[in-house]
């Protein structure tokens, strides 16, 4: 059973995450994209809290900075739904590991998983010195 | 030193609070000033994770009221944050000797007009503000610490003249 998610980010992050998510690995349904611009913190709770209803057997809702209104209203949404995880700092590689593995991975350990993912997919290279 | 930022702002502790405010003024404490979120055990568990680094404390009117003088001479800079006017004014009248508030975000809700891309008032908001106002409280709106403070008034002729 496919694992449905929502992104919830500032400005245009996530409609434009979700753009480049489709560019690497083709079209992409099932996921949702909200900007809190503009937004209440009531309105943005509610708002997020419609699409988390639409899921009978939970989902991820993707966040851009922990502590940020998107979390938080995110985790307000969340609250009684166990099977609702939210996930903060979403980026492009971790999103397109989602993609990969929703179709297989139950909710929470999928979200156990992305935080690994996630964490391991910030890498640095180094320039060669001349 | 104590308090640096008292903020109007219905998304209480966020991004704008917590990056470019705290990135920019590093306070130690952070003061939620919120009756609903004082007296919900699950709101005060989550707001005190939402800032790593600062202590967040989520309090009544009554006890911002009666404590901020003494927070006023502790080390280190403190936020303090309301979700709207009215408790902004109510803190005041409580006892809170605040010298001024950044209006930082009151966002669009059915009743209220445009300020600018961030601040939407109604009557009821009007009519703290001039209370406030009349009370020696500056009142400047500001999202961020990039942008220019202006005076309420002068973005917001309906305050003054209802």
């Amino acid at each position: 059973m496919r694992v449905p998610a929502l992104l919830v980010m500032h400005a245009d992050l996530a409609a434009a995450l979700l753009r480049a998510a489709e560019k690497l690995f083709g079209p992409v349904e099932d996921v949702a994209v909200l900007s809190n611009e503009g937004l209440s913190r009531d309105d943005l709770e509610r708002a997020i809290t419609a699409r988390v209803a639409s899921w009978p057997n939970g989902g991820l809702v993707f966040t851009d900075v922990w502590g940020g209104s998107c979390h938080q209203c995110g985790a307000s949404a969340a609250r009684g739904r166990g099977e609702v995880v939210v996930v903060t700092g979403l980026n492009l590689p971790t999103l397109i590991d989602y993609l990969h593995n929703r179709d297989q991975i139950g909710v929470i350990d999928l979200a156990q998983r992305l935080l690994q993912k996630g964490q391991a997919s910030i890498r640095l290279q180094r320039g060669q010195p001349a | 030193m104590s308090w640096t930022l008292h903020r109007v702002d219905d998304r209480l502790i966020h991004g704008q609070v917590v990056v470019a405010w705290g990135g920019r003024m590093r306070p130690q404490r952070i003061w939620v000033v919120d009756d609903a979120s004082a007296s919900d055990p699950w709101e005060r568990e989550m707001l005190s994770t939402v800032a790593p680094g600062i202590e967040v404390q989520v309090v009544t009117v009554a006890e911002a009221a009666t404590r901020y003088a003494a927070e006023a001479a502790a080390a280190g800079g403190a936020f303090l944050l309301v979700r709207d006017l009215a408790t902004a004014l109510a803190l005041v009248e409580a006892g809170a000797a605040i010298p001024s508030f950044t209006l930082g975000g009151l966002h669009y809700v059915p009743g209220r007009e445009k300020v600018n891309e961030y601040i939407y008032l109604d009557a009821g908001d009007r009519r703290a503000a001039r209370a406030l106002i009349a009370r020696g409280v500056a009142l400047e709106v500001q999202d961020v610490p990039a942008t220019r403070p202006q005076p309420l008034l002068a973005l917001d002729p309906a305050t003054a003249a209802p």
